[in-house]
C-alpha cells in the first residue's frame, strides 16, 4: 500500500491566493483537516477526486493525479475512494438499501445476486438491515450519514473522505461512525485511511484521529497536542 | 450597426458552440451506454418503464384528443372541398402526406417535448442541485449512465409508440369524418391505402426515432449543464423546452431535404 494514498501538492484554495497548502495524508490514520466556510476546506475531497479543479497544485490519490486521467478512469479511480459528501448525496428516489447497491451496480460486474449478499452485509455492519427499505426523506438525519457512509464503504476501499460527517450526530454516533469508516484495526493503525473534512471534530473523537490540523487563511496549522 | 453586427455574430457563435458541446454530450452518452455493467442496465430499464409510464402512457388520452380532432376537422373540410372540385382521391394523398408523414410525428414531438422534455430537464437540473451528481461522480458513477441513458430510451421508445397511436387515431377519425360528410368507407379506405407507399410507413418511424432522441438528449443536456442552483432549475426547463422544438423543426426540415 502507498505510504501517502492522499497527497495534496501545494493546492491554492480560492481566496488565498499567496498560500498555497500541502499535506501528506499518512496510511492507516484518521486526518482530520478543520476550517470555516471561508477557509476552503470544503473544497478539499472535490478536489482530490477532481470533481474540481484547485486553482494551483494538484492531489495525488494512491500516487495519480486524477485530474489527468480520461474521464472512465478517473471514474474507476474514484471507485478505490469511499467518498461521503457533505450532504450525504443520497439519491432521493432510491431506498437507502438501493443507494448502497448503486455503486456496485455501475461501477462493478458483479452479478446481481452478489450485490445483494454484499449490500446485505454491508446494511448489517451499519445497523441499516431493518430500515433499508426506507428512502431517504423517510429516515431520520443518523440514518441517512449511516446510508451514505455504508455506500462509501460499498467497495471496501483503502481510503476514504468524510465531508462534514459528525453534523448533527451525537457524540455516540459520531464515535461509532467513525470507529464503521475506520474498519478496524491493523498492526500499522486503522485498517482503512480516513481523511475528515469539517468544521469541527467532536472532543470525544480527537484521542481516535492520530493528525488533526486546522486551516486558516489558506494555511494549515497542526492541533497536535 | 456595428454593435449589432457584434452581438449577431456572439450569437452565431453562441448556438455554434451549443450545438458542439450537444454533439460531445451524445458523444459521451453512446461512450456510456457502451460502458454499462449487467446490473447497472436492469437499473437503467426499471427506469426506463417508468419514464415510458410517465411519457406514453400518461400522453395518450392528448395524443387520442390532437389526433383525433385534427384529422376529423381536416378531412371533413377536405371531403367537402375537393367534392366540389370533384378530386375525392386527393384526400388520400392529404392524410397520407400531411398527417401520417409530417404533422403525426411534429405534433407528437412537440407534445412530448412539451409535456416530458421540460419534465426531464427539470427533474436532472433538480438532481445537479441537491448534490446527487456531485455525489454520484464522486462514486464513480457516470451520471449519464444512470440520469440519461434510461431518459433518452424512453423518449425513444414513447415517442415511436405515440407516433404510431397518433397516424392510427388520425386514419380512423379521417374515416368518421368521411363518412359524416356523405363518402362511404370503402371509398375512403381505397384511397387512403392506394395513397400509402412503403416510404410513408418507414419513414414515420424514422422520424418518431430522430424526435425521441432530440427529446431524450436535449432535455437531459440542458438539466446536466446549467448552473447547480435551486434556482436554475425553471432556466433549465425552459431552455430545453425551447431548444427541444427548434431542434425538431430543424430536423423535420432535414428530413424533407435529404428525401425529396
Amino acid at each position: 500500500m502507498n505510504e501517502h494514498p492522499l497527497r495534496f501538492e501545494d493546492i491554492v484554495l480560492p481566496g488565498w491566493p499567496d498560500a498555497p497548502m500541502a499535506l501528506d495524508v499518512t496510511a492507516h490514520q484518521a486526518v482530520a483537516v478543520l476550517g470555516s466556510d471561508a477557509s476552503g476546506v470544503d473544497q478539499l475531497a472535490a478536489y482530490a477526486l477532481a470533481l474540481q479543479a484547485p486553482p494551483a497544485g494538484r492531489v495525488l490519490v494512491h500516487g495519480r493525479d486524477l485530474a489527468t486521467l480520461p474521464y472512465r478512469e478517473a471514474l474507476a479511480a474514484r471507485r478505490a475512494v469511499g467518498y461521503l459528501p457533505a450532504d450525504d448525496g443520497l439519491l432521493h428516489n432510491l431506498t437507502l438499501s438501493e443507494n448502497v447497491a448503486l455503486p456496485l451496480r455501475f461501477g462493478s460486474r458483479l452479478t446481481e445476486t452478489q450485490i445483494r449478499s454484499r449490500v446485505g452485509v454491508i446494511l448489517a455492519q451499519l445497523r441499516l438491515a431493518d430500515v433499508g427499505v426506507r428512502r431517504p426523506a423517510d429516515a431520520t438525519g443518523e440514518q441517512r450519514r449511516r446510508a451514505a457512509l455504508a455506500r462509501a464503504l460499498a467497495f471496501d476501499p483503502d481510503l476514504v473522505l468524510l465531508e462534514h460527517p459528525f453534523d448533527g450526530l451525537t457524540d455516540r454516533d459520531a464515535a461509532e461512525l467513525l470507529e464503521l469508516a475506520r474498519g478496524g484495526e491493523s498492526a500499522a493503525g486503522s485498517r482503512r485511511t480516513v481523511f475528515i473534512i469539517g468544521p469541527y471534530l467532536p472532543p470525544s473523537l480527537r484521542a481516535r484521529v492520530e493528525s488533526r490540523f486546522r486551516l486558516h487563511r489558506g494555511r494549515l496549522e497542526s492541533e497536535e497536542g | 450597426m456595428a454593435a449589432s453586427i457584434a452581438a449577431l455574430g456572439r450569437r452565431a457563435t453562441d448556438a455554434v458552440a451549443w450545438v458542439g458541446a450537444l454533439a460531445r454530450f451524445c458523444v459521451r452518452t453512446l461512450a456510456a451506454a457502451r460502458a454499462l455493467p449487467r446490473a447497472g442496465r436492469r437499473v437503467t430499464t426499471r427506469i426506463l418503464l417508468d419514464q415510458v409510464r410517465f411519457t406514453a402512457l400518461q400522453a395518450v388520452p392528448l395524443i387520442i384528443l390532437l389526433s383525433g380532432i385534427l384529422s376529423f376537422l381536416l378531412i371533413s373540410q377536405a371531403v367537402r372541398e375537393l367534392g366540389r372540385l370533384g378530386a375525392t382521391e386527393l384526400i388520400g394523398r392529404l392524410m397520407v402526406i400531411a398527417i401520417v408523414r409530417e404533422l403525426g410525428p411534429l405534433l407528437t414531438a412537440l407534445a412530448v417535448a412539451g409535456r416530458s422534455g421540460t419534465a426531464i430537464a427539470a427533474e436532472l437540473a433538480t438532481n445537479k442541485a441537491l448534490g446527487e451528481v456531485h455525489a454520484l461522480e464522486g462514486m464513480g458513477i457516470d451520471p449519464v449512465q444512470y440520469l440519461v441513458l434510461p431518459r433518452l430510451g424512453g423518449a425513444i421508445v414513447s415517442v415511436l409508440g405515440l407516433v404510431v397511436l397518433f397516424d392510427l387515431v388520425a386514419i380512423g377519425a379521417g374515416f368518421l369524418a368521411a363518412l359524416a360528410n356523405g363518402m362511404s368507407g370503402a371509398r375512403y379506405a381505397e384511397i387512403v391505402t392506394d395513397s400509402l407507399s412503403f416510404r410513408d410507413v418507414w419513414l414515420t418511424p424514422a422520424k418518431g426515432l430522430a424526435f425521441g432522441m432530440i427529446i431524450g438528449l436535449v432535455p437531459s443536456f440542458h438539466g446536466l449543464t446549467v448552473g447547480g442552483r435551486p434556482t436554475t432549475v425553471p432556466i433549465a426547463s425552459s431552455q430545453a423546452v425551447v431548444a427541444s422544438i427548434v431542434a425538431i423543426f430543424l430536423c423535420a426540415g432535414l428530413f424533407v431535404l435529404v428525401l425529396l
